[in-house]
C-alpha cells in the first residue's frame, strides 16, 4: 500500500492524526506524478530547440560559422562545476533535511542558493563577453547566436526561479512549515534544482565541447 | 599563470569533487523505496556525468581548442 | 464507513462542502463536470465563429474568379479557419470537454488530480481563443494554419498574435495533459486495473502523453517563431542563416501527433457507443486498448510524412512513408472491431449510434486516403491540391467532429438529465451525412485534376464540382444550426432521461443525472469490464447511490 511510500511511517508519533496522514500521503503521490511530468514536458521543450540547434548545425556546411570563435571552455567549465556543485549541496541539504538535522540543512541550502546566483553571476559574465569583445549577438549572429542565447537564455531563467523558488523553500522551512514526515515541497525543489543542473550537461556539451 | 589556467585548475579540482560527491550520494541512496528517490539517482547518475565532462573539459581533453592559448 | 479499507480517510473518501454562490458553482468552478461543460460551450461558441469562416471560404469558391471577399481577405479567412478549428474546436471539445466530464465517472473518482489546474487550463483557453480571432483586428494571420516561413515571417502583425494565441492554448492543453494522466494513474477506484477500464479512459490516456509532450514541441516552435518576427532572432530566415524547414520540422513534430489527439478520444467515445447500442459485449477490448497506444506511440514517429515535397531527403522519405504505413495496422484493427461487435448485435439506430456507424464510414474513407497520401509518389502528385483537403476533412469532421456528435448525443442525458430530441436529431444527422459528403466528395476528384488548395480563384473547369461542394456546405450547416436549436431546446424542454436512459454499463451511468458534485456517494469496487451485457453489473459498493440517503460532506 501507499503508505510504505513514506519514509518515517507517518503514522509513528502522530496517531491522532492517522487519517490526515492517510491523505498526506496520497496527495503526495499525485504532487510528485504531477511534478515530474510538469518537468519531462519542460525537457521537451528545451530538446526542441536542441534538436533545432543541431538540425543547423549539421546541414551546413562549416562550423563554427565565420566570424564567430569557439567558446571559452575552461570558463565554462568552471561555471558548469559551480552548478553542479550546487546540485550536490541541494541534495545533501534534502538529506539532511530527513534527519532532522536543521542546522547543516540551512547551511547546504544556503549554499545552494550562493552557488546558484554565482552561476548566474557567471552566465551574465560570459554574455557581456560574448556580446562586447566576440560580437556575437542573439538576432545578429545566425543560427549560432539564436541558439546559444535562446537555450542559455532559457536556462538562465529556470535557474533564476529556481533560485527564487529555493529562497522562499527555505523560508517556508525557517518558518516551520515542513515537517519531518511532511517536506513535499523541498522534495519538489531539490527535483526541479536537479533538473536545471542535468539540461545544462546537455546544453555544455552541445555548445562548448562538440 | 594568467587568468584562464586558475580557472581550468579551480574546474578540475571542483570537478573531482562534485563527482566523487555525487557518486558517494549515488551510492548511499542506491537502495531507497520510492519514485521521487528513483528519479533522485537518475539525476545524480547524471550530475557525475556532469562533473567528469566538465573536469574532462577543464584537463583540455573535450572540446574544441582552435589556438592553444597561454601555452 | 462503508468504504473499502484500502481508501480509509484517504482522497477517494475526501469531500469538500459543495461551493455556494453562482461564481463558485458555475464560472470559477473546481467541479470536472462543471469545467467540461464549460468546454464544450466555449467550444461549440468558437465552432460557429469558425464554420461561419468555412462558410465564407465557400461562398468565395462558388464562381470561379471568386469576387465575394478580396484575396487578402480570402488568405485570412482559411487561415484562422484551420487554426480556429484544430485548436479551438475540436482538440478542447474532445479532450477537455468529454475528457473532463467523462474520464473521472468512468474511473470512479470524485474529481480530477488537480482541481485548480484544471480550472486554469480552462480559463486560458478562453482568453487564447479570443487572441486569436482579436488579431483580425490587426490584420490576421495569412500563411495557413502551418504558418510557414518565410511568408509568415513577412507577413503583417496579426501572425505574432497568432503564434502567442497558440502558444497559450498549448499551456492549457499540455496542463490538461497532466492532469489526465496523474487522474488515471492515481485516482481509479478500489479494483479497477488498467484491464478494466473503460475504452474512453484508455483513449484519453493515450491521447494525454501526446498533449504533454508535443504541445510542448509545438510551443518551441511559436516561440521561435514569435522571437524571429518580434526580435530578428535568426531560425527560420535563410537570407541570416536559418532555415524554412526547420520549421516545418518543429511543427509537424507537434502537428501530427495533434491529429491523434484529435481523433483518439472519437475512437474512444464510439468503442462506449457500439457495444451500448448493439447490446454486446465490445470484441478485442484489449486489442482497442492497445491500439490506441500504438497509434499515439507510432504517431510521433511520422511527422515528416507532411514534407515529402519539401525538399527531403530521400533516404528519409522511406522509412517515413513505411512508419505511416504501420499506423494503418493499429487503425484497422480498431475498425475491424467495432465491426465485428456490430456483428449480430441488437442494434438501436439511435440518433447517437447513427453518428457512430456514420463515422465508421466516414473514417474509413478518410483513413483510406489517409493511406494513398503516405505513399510517396502519390503524394508528390497531389500535395497541396484539394485531395488532401478532402483527406483531412474525412477524418476531422467525418472523424472527430462526427465523434463530438456522438458524444452529445450519448452523454447530453449525463449532463442535463434531459435527453435530447430524437427527431431533430435524426434531421440532423441526415443532413450533417449528405451535406458533409456532398461538400467533401467532390473534392476528392478536384484535387485529381490538380485544383490546388488555398486559392481564391480557379480555372472553370473546376466550377462544377466546387459549386457542388459548396451547397453541400450550405446543407451541413444547416444540420448543425438544427444541432444547436435542439441542444437549446432540450436543455429545458426534453424528456427526462432518468440516471440510465441507454442501459449502459459504464460507472457513469450507474449515478443519477446529472451527477452530484461530489460523483460517487461511496466510492465503488469494481470487479469486471464494463462490457459483458447479459451478466450482473461488475461493480459494489453503488447501493445508495440512487436513494435520498446523506452523504457525509466534510468527513473523511
Amino acid at each position: 500500500m501507499a503508505v510504505a511510500t513514506l519514509p518515517h511511517g507517518a503514522t509513528a508519533g502522530h496517531a491522532d492524526h492517522g487519517e490526515v496522514d492517510q491523505l498526506y500521503v496520497e496527495t503526495r503521490a499525485l504532487r510528485l506524478q504531477g511534478f515530474l511530468l510538469f518537468l519531462i514536458s519542460d525537457c521537451v521543450l528545451f530538446s526542441s530547440f536542441i534538436f533545432a540547434y543541431l538540425y543547423m548545425r549539421n546541414s551546413g556546411q562549416s562550423w563554427p560559422p565565420p566570424g564567430i570563435n569557439h567558446l571559452d571552455v575552461a570558463f565554462a567549465a568552471l561555471n558548469s562545476v559551480v552548478l553542479f556543485g550546487s546540485g550536490a549541496t541541494m541534495h545533501y541539504a534534502l538529506e539532511n533535511w530527513k534527519h532532522n538535522n536543521f542546522g547543516r540543512y540551512a547551511f547546504f541550502m544556503i549554499a545552494t542558493i550562493v552557488l546558484g546566483i554565482l552561476f548566474l553571476s557567471g552566465q551574465a559574465y560570459e554574455y557581456t563577453n560574448l556580446y562586447f569583445k566576440e560580437h556575437v549577438s542573439w538576432a545578429g549572429s545566425g543560427i549560432f547566436g539564436a541558439s546559444f542565447f535562446t537555450l542559455t537564455g532559457m536556462h538562465g531563467f529556470h535557474v533564476t526561479v529556481g533560485v527564487i523558488y529555493l529562497t522562499v523553500l527555505f523560508l517556508q522551512s525557517v518558518h516551520g512549515v515542513y515537517t519531518k514526515d511532511k517536506y513535499f515541497g523541498l522534495t519538489a525543489g531539490t527535483l526541479y534544482w536537479h533538473f536545471v543542473d542535468v539540461i545544462w550537461v546537455a546544453l555544455f556539451t552541445i555548445f562548448y565541447l562538440i | 599563470m594568467d587568468i584562464a589556467n586558475i580557472e581550468r585548475i579551480i574546474a578540475i579540482v571542483g570537478g573531482i569533487i562534485v563527482a566523487i560527491v555525487s557518486a558517494i550520494a549515488l551510492k548511499n541512496d542506491w537502495k531507497t523505496p520510492g519514485l521521487d528517490n528513483q528519479v533522485f539517482k537518475v539525476m545524480l547518475a547524471l550530475l557525475f556525468v556532469g562533473a567528469v565532462i566538465a573536469l574532462l573539459a577543464g584537463a583540455h581533453v573535450l572540446g574544441n581548442f582552435p589556438s592553444p592559448k597561454g601555452a | 464507513m462503508s468504504t473499502t479499507v484500502e481508501h480509509a480517510g484517504g482522497i477517494a473518501d475526501h469531500i469538500h462542502p459543495e461551493p455556494q454562490g453562482f461564481i463558485r458553482r458555475y464560472v470559477f468552478s473546481l467541479d470536472h463536470k462543471i469545467i467540461g461543460i464549460q468546454y464544450l460551450i466555449t467550444g461549440f461558441v468558437f465552432l460557429v465563429l469558425a464554420g461561419l469562416l468555412a462558410e465564407v471560404i465557400r461562398t468565395q469558391l462558388l464562381h470561379a474568379n471568386g469576387g465575394f471577399v478580396s484575396n487578402d481577405t480570402y488568405n485570412e479567412v482559411y487561415t484562422m479557419h484551420g487554426s480556429a478549428m484544430v485548436w479551438l474546436v475540436i482538440i478542447p471539445l474532445i479532450t477537455g470537454g468529454f475528457g473532463n466530464i467523462i474520464m473521472p465517472l468512468q474511473i470512479g473518482a470524485r474529481d480530477v488530480a488537480f482541481p485548480w489546474l484544471n480550472m486554469l487550463s480552462f480559463w486560458i483557453f478562453p482568453v487564447a481563443g479570443l487572441m486569436l480571432f482579436s488579431s483580425f483586428l490587426i490584420g490576421a494571420p495569412v500563411a495557413g494554419w502551418t504558418e510557414y516561413p518565410p511568408m509568415s515571417l513577412q507577413a503583417g502583425p496579426g501572425t505574432s498574435m497568432w503564434a502567442a494565441a497558440i502558444f497559450l492554448v498549448g499551456v492549457s492543453s499540455t496542463l490538461t495533459g497532466i492532469n489526465f494522466v496523474v487522474t488515471m494513474f492515481q485516482m481509479r477506484a478500489p479494483g479497477m486495473t488498467f484491464t478494466r477500464m473503460p475504452l474512453f479512459c484508455w483513449a484519453q490516456l493515450a491521447t494525454a502523453p501526446l498533449l504533454m509532450i508535443a504541445t510542448t514541441a509545438l510551443a518551441a516552435a511559436l516561440a521561435a517563431l514569435f522571437m524571429e518576427r518580434q526580435f530578428g532572432v535568426p531560425f527560420f530566415d535563410p537570407t541570416k542563416g536559418g532555415s524554412p524547414l526547420m520549421w516545418q520540422h518543429m511543427f509537424w513534430f507537434y502537428s501530427h501527433p495533434a491529429v491523434y489527439i484529435m481523433i483518439l478520444p472519437a475512437f474512444g467515445m464510439i468503442s462506449e457507443i457500439i457495444p451500448t447500442f448493439s447490446r454486446k459485449p465490445i470484441f478485442g477490448y484489449k486489442m482497442i486498448a492497445f491500439s490506441s497506444m500504438a497509434i499515439a506511440l507510432a504517431g510521433m514517429m511520422v511527422w515528416a510524412h507532411h514534407m515529402f515535397t519539401s525538399g527531403l531527403a530521400p533516404y528519409l522519405q522511406l522509412p517515413f512513408m513505411i512508419l505511416t504505413f504501420t499506423i494503418a495496422i493499429p487503425t484497422g484493427v480498431k475498425i475491424f472491431s467495432w465491426v465485428a461487435t456490430l456483428w449480430g448485435g441488437k442494434i438501436h439506430y439511435t440518433t447517437s449510434m447513427l453518428f457512430a456507424l456514420g463515422f465508421l464510414a466516414l473514417f474509413t474513407l478518410g483513413g483510406i486516403t489517409g493511406v494513398f497520401l503516405a505513399a510517396v509518389p502519390f503524394d508528390l502528385h497531389v500535395h497541396g491540391t484539394y485531395f488532401v483537403v478532402a483527406h483531412f476533412h474525412y477524418v476531422l469532421v467525418g472523424g472527430s467532429l462526427m465523434g463530438v456528435f456522438a458524444g452529445m448525443y450519448y452523454y447530453f442525458p449525463k449532463m442535463t438529465g434531459r435527453l435530447m430530441s430524437e427527431k431533430l436529431g435524426k434531421w440532423h444527422f441526415w443532413l450533417f451525412f449528405i451535406g458533409f459528403n456532398g461538400t467533401f466528395l467532390p473534392q476528392h476528384w478536384l484535387g485529381m485534376l490538380g485544383m490546388p488548395r488555398r486559392v481564391p480563384v480557379y480555372d472553370p473547369q473546376f466550377q462544377f464540382w466546387n459549386d457542388v461542394s459548396t451547397f453541400g456546405s450550405y446543407v451541413m450547416t444547416f444540420s448543425i444550426l438544427l444541432f444547436f436549436i435542439n441542444v437549446l431546446v432540450s436543455i429545458r424542454n426534453g424528456k427526462k432521461s432518468g440516471p440510465n436512459p441507454w442501459g449502459a454499463r459504464t460507472l457513469e451511468w450507474q449515478i443519477p443525472s446529472p451527477p452530484h458534485y461530489y460523483n460517487f456517494k461511496n466510492i465503488p469496487t469494481v470487479y469486471g469490464l464494463p462490457y459483458d451485457f447479459s451478466q450482473p453489473l461488475p461493480y459494489k459498493g453503488l447501493e445508495e447511490e440512487l436513494t435520498d440517503s446523506p452523504v457525509h460532506v466534510g468527513a473523511h
